[in-house]
């Protein structure tokens, strides 16, 4: 077997096989990474490849709960009905949410962006926090259980699995294919890529509602196991969360975040384990990489194999 | 449905109640100036997003002090702010984020989990009455200072050398290195009087407002509306969107409870969209 | 006629940069456009190719008027254009580089699922072999020298295979001889690809060795236009010229 292709196998074989050694507490770690390793690295499709930091991301993982949670709760269907359509209900309600609120920020570029992105988010937060009869306002939506065999967390890891690998490759072949070619070349140089007959702004939407419709699954799979949406998911500082799992894992390469997103996971779950300033751990951490590992890990990883 | 929206508004035909919202409106701006002055000099100047400025006002509150607060934005910027200035954005922006986390747990550390309340110091408790209505002391010391600060400042940025080349910077940073102004001392003291204002401000806000654990992710808030409106980089810009949007939130908290905030948001996405230097910054 | 430019003016704030241009440029042509510093060059390729959105006048392309048409729009039409500071994808390779500028150029930047990597390859490379980089398909753009570096970008705008080349001081930055080399490569090109030309240029020796036709701006508008040895001839844009190195 060739050397490239152990560490693939190796990987796939840990997913498949390691959780069934796994207490049903680190199945729900487990599930969880999953779910953040999906909001990670499509968020890093849009900053590492399409060169759009956002401040805004949380707004679709946000919506893809909410989705997640309302369909689960309010519309009447039976649980198993209602489950079937989450995957499909959290991407679309995502997807529609960032076309219109994409439709505007691509239109600025840089800060303004940033804001804009920003903007939406926090109008987004303010309505979940006061339409209190549909979202439940601060009190948030809880009693989220996937129906059947599927609340057993073993069974709902690898249902997760099952959406998360095919949507992890659909946006692997996305970043190699044409129109992520095009991407790159966006953020390389903006207005060069205008001169080869390329609408940017076009582009750059596309990329906001693809990435925010994954961002959506990930957070309608998320809610489902943990059982519960809040306001909070939707608050600015939620946003900071893929950054920091992007960067961390490394932005250059396409998995760097899913392994970003594993590590922030089961840090912030031994870390609040043990003490409730997770905030100050987090931000410590935060720290330590942009100041000393700007590369994030995989580049720890490239450097020492060199 | 247009009656009731008018009773909403009765409150209007009211002298006592516009004047308290009216003072409550321009005291509280004036105290959003002190915070959103500071973080449009060090957007305009150091181009950084501070989105730690509502820690360091939380910690003015909670020290009662603005001296401090000046050295340890110095020290953040010299220590921290300075390494990454040519880091990609994200990078920035991840370095201001852990700022946040960090100082708001350390003052959770040090001050604890409850509401830290300050009383209103003697001599600027009771109410004055004039024109046949109250109006609280503090709250007129407050528009005081407010406006004295923002004259004072006035006076720095265009009177003293230092001022010039704070506005100079947020023209253009590199003509400034190129004419031999030591731009790394300014960067420092930009950012420390940046913390300073947001510690004054804080530290004169303590005693009417809740001084909890969520007040600087809460503050930062506001402070960003009044940025994008009053523009980045601006003072004036600051000083007329913080006195718009307190006097807004004053009247808007009875007339739409719950659409006040949403509005916020929305004239913030207006803004962007339609005009994003806002009111007063420069268009790019 | 392959391009016609009636009246164009531009104003920034009270500066008239751009005062009623007129130009006719003819299939074929290898034109230059001189004139100092300041003389609106850039600007008016600038308000030519959407970047700007000129006050007045009217642009037309092969007979269809093209007025303040956005930049990927005229890109399709077939109007490519190099920059002054060179305007490439630098974290790309120039294979890449090229790959992508084929890839928009056959409508494939919406291809979400087949692989870029095996697209185009051979076309890439014959495009660099043609502006001389066909050593260098795997180099990181940002680490190929100044001139390569300009070569890439000529590479780029070729893959879109325009009629009309707009070249921005395609030689900037160059040492003497490069730039009689370089200017060359794109004349040779041109002229086998059949493309038109129009360049603006500070080195005379540049322009009188490949320019067919010359047109001289001066604040902002049209000095003079003609053959080389007409416009070398000219006094006005002798008195222009006085003094201004060559």
């Amino acid at each position: 077997m060739s050397g490239t292709a152990r560490w693939p196998l190796a990987g796939a074989i840990a997913l498949l096989a390691l959780p069934l050694a796994l207490s049903d507490f680190w199945l729900f770690i487990a599930i969880e990474v999953l779910a953040f390793a999906l909001y990670a690295v499509s968020f890093n499709v849009l900053l590492g490849y399409g060169g759009m930091l956002s401040f805004g991301h949380a707004a679709f993982f946000g919506v893809g709960g909410y989705a997640a949670a309302l369909l689960m709760k309010k519309t009447g269907l039976s649980a198993g009905a209602a489950f079937a359509l989450v995957p499909l209900a959290a991407m679309v309600a995502s997807a529609a949410l960032a076309a219109v609120t994409g439709f505007f920020s691509v239109r600025r570029s840089g800060i303004y962006f940033a804001m804009l992105t920003f903007a939406f988010q926090m109008l987004l937060y303010t309505v979940a926090l006061k339409a209190t009869g549909l979202t439940g306002g601060d009190d948030g939506m809880t009693g989220l259980r996937p129906p059947g065999v599927l609340a057993k967390p073993l069974a709902y890891y690898y249902f997760a699995l099952a959406l998360v690998a095919p949507a992890l490759y659909v946006l692997y072949r996305l970043v190699n294919s044409p129109f992520g070619y095009t991407l790159r070349a966006l953020r390389a140089n903006a207005r060069r890529v205008q001169y080869i007959g390329v609408d940017v702004r076009a582009h750059q939407l596309a990329a906001f509602i693809i990435t925010g419709a994954f961002a959506g699954l990930a957070g309608g799979l998320f809610a489902l196991s943990n059982g519960n949406v809040f306001p909070g998911w939707l608050n600015w500082t939620a946003s900071a969360t893929p950054i920091v799992m992007a960067v961390l894992g490394g932005v250059h390469t396409f998995l760097g975040p899913a392994l970003g997103a594993a590590v922030y996971v089961v840090l912030e779950v031994l870390i609040s384990g043990k003490t409730e300033y997770w905030p100050l751990a987090m931000g410590i951490i935060i720290l330590i990489l942009v100041l000393l590992m700007p590369e994030g890990l995989t580049g720890l990883v490239k450097r020492r194999a060199a | 449905m247009i009656d009731s929206f008018l009773q909403q508004l009765a409150w209007l035909q009211n002298p006592v109640v516009v004047a308290r919202q009216l003072l409550a409106g321009v005291s509280n701006g004036m105290l959003l100036f002190l915070i959103c002055a500071g973080l449009s000099l060090i957007f305009g100047v150091l181009r950084i997003i501070n989105f730690a400025h509502g820690a360091l006002f939380m910690l003015g509150a909670l020290i009662g002090a603005t001296a401090g607060l000046a050295v340890l934005g110095a020290a953040l910027e010299t220590g921290l702010l300075r390494r990454i200035y040519r880091a990609p954005h994200e990078f920035q922006l991840l370095l201001t984020f852990a700022l946040v986390f960090v100082l708001g747990d350390v003052a959770k550390l040090i001050w604890g989990r409850e509401d830290h309340s300050v009383a209103v110091p003697a001599a600027l408790d009771g109410s004055m009455r004039a024109l046949g209505l109250t109006f609280p002391n503090y709250r007129l010391f407050l528009i005081v200072v407010g406006v004295a600060v923002a004259v004072g400042l006035w006076i720095v940025l265009h009177r003293t050398r230092w001022g010039i080349f704070v506005r100079a910077a947020t023209m253009d940073r590199d003509m400034l290195s190129a004419l031999g102004v030591n731009t790394r001392r300014l960067f420092t003291s930009v950012f420390a009087a940046g913390a300073a204002l947001a510690g004054l401000g804080g530290a004169l806000a303590a005693p009417i407002v809740a001084v909890g654990p969520g007040l600087h992710v809460q503050v930062i808030i506001d402070a960003f509306v009044v940025v994008v409106i009053g523009g980045m980089g601006s003072v004036l810009g600051a000083l007329v969107a913080s006195l718009l949007v307190g006097i807004v939130n004053a009247f808007g908290v009875l007339a739409f409870p719950g659409l006040a905030v949403v509005l916020t948001f929305a004239v913030m996405a207006i803004v962007l969209i339609v005009r994003p230097w806002g009111l007063f910054g420069a268009p790019e | 006629m392959i391009l016609q430019v009636r009246g164009l003016a531009k104003r920034f704030g009270g500066l008239r940069a751009l005062d009623g241009v007129d130009l006719a440029v003819e299939r074929g042509e290898f034109r230059a456009i001189i004139g100092p510093n300041g003389a609106g060059k850039s600007t008016f390729f600038n308000a030519l190719t959407g970047l700007l959105r000129p006050d007045d006048g009217r642009v037309s392309f092969e007979g269809r008027d093209v007025t303040g048409s956005a930049p990927h729009l005229l890109a399709r039409m077939g109007i490519g254009r190099t920059f002054q500071i060179t305007s490439i994808f630098r974290d790309l390779t120039a294979q890449e580089n090229v790959q992508v500028s084929l890839l928009a150029h056959a409508r494939q930047s919406w291809s979400v699922w087949p692989k870029a990597r095996a697209l185009h390859g051979d076309r890439a490379k014959q495009l660099l072999a043609l502006v001389g980089l066909g050593n260098a398909f795997e180099r990181q753009a940002a680490t190929l020298s100044h001139g390569d570096q300009k070569r890439l970008e000529l590479a780029i705008a070729l893959a879109g295979e325009p009629r009309l080349l707009l070249l921005d001081e395609p030689t900037a930055g160059m040492a003497a001889q490069e730039r009689i080399e370089s200017i060359t490569l794109v004349h040779r090109l041109a002229r086998e690809l059949g493309l038109s030309c129009v360049f603006t240029e500070h080195d005379m020796a540049v322009v009188f060795a490949v320019a067919t036709r010359i047109t001289v701006m001066h604040q902002g508008r049209v000095l003079a236009e003609g053959a080389p040895a007409e416009v070398r001839a000219h006094p006005e844009v002798q008195q222009v010229y006085l003094g201004a190195g060559a």
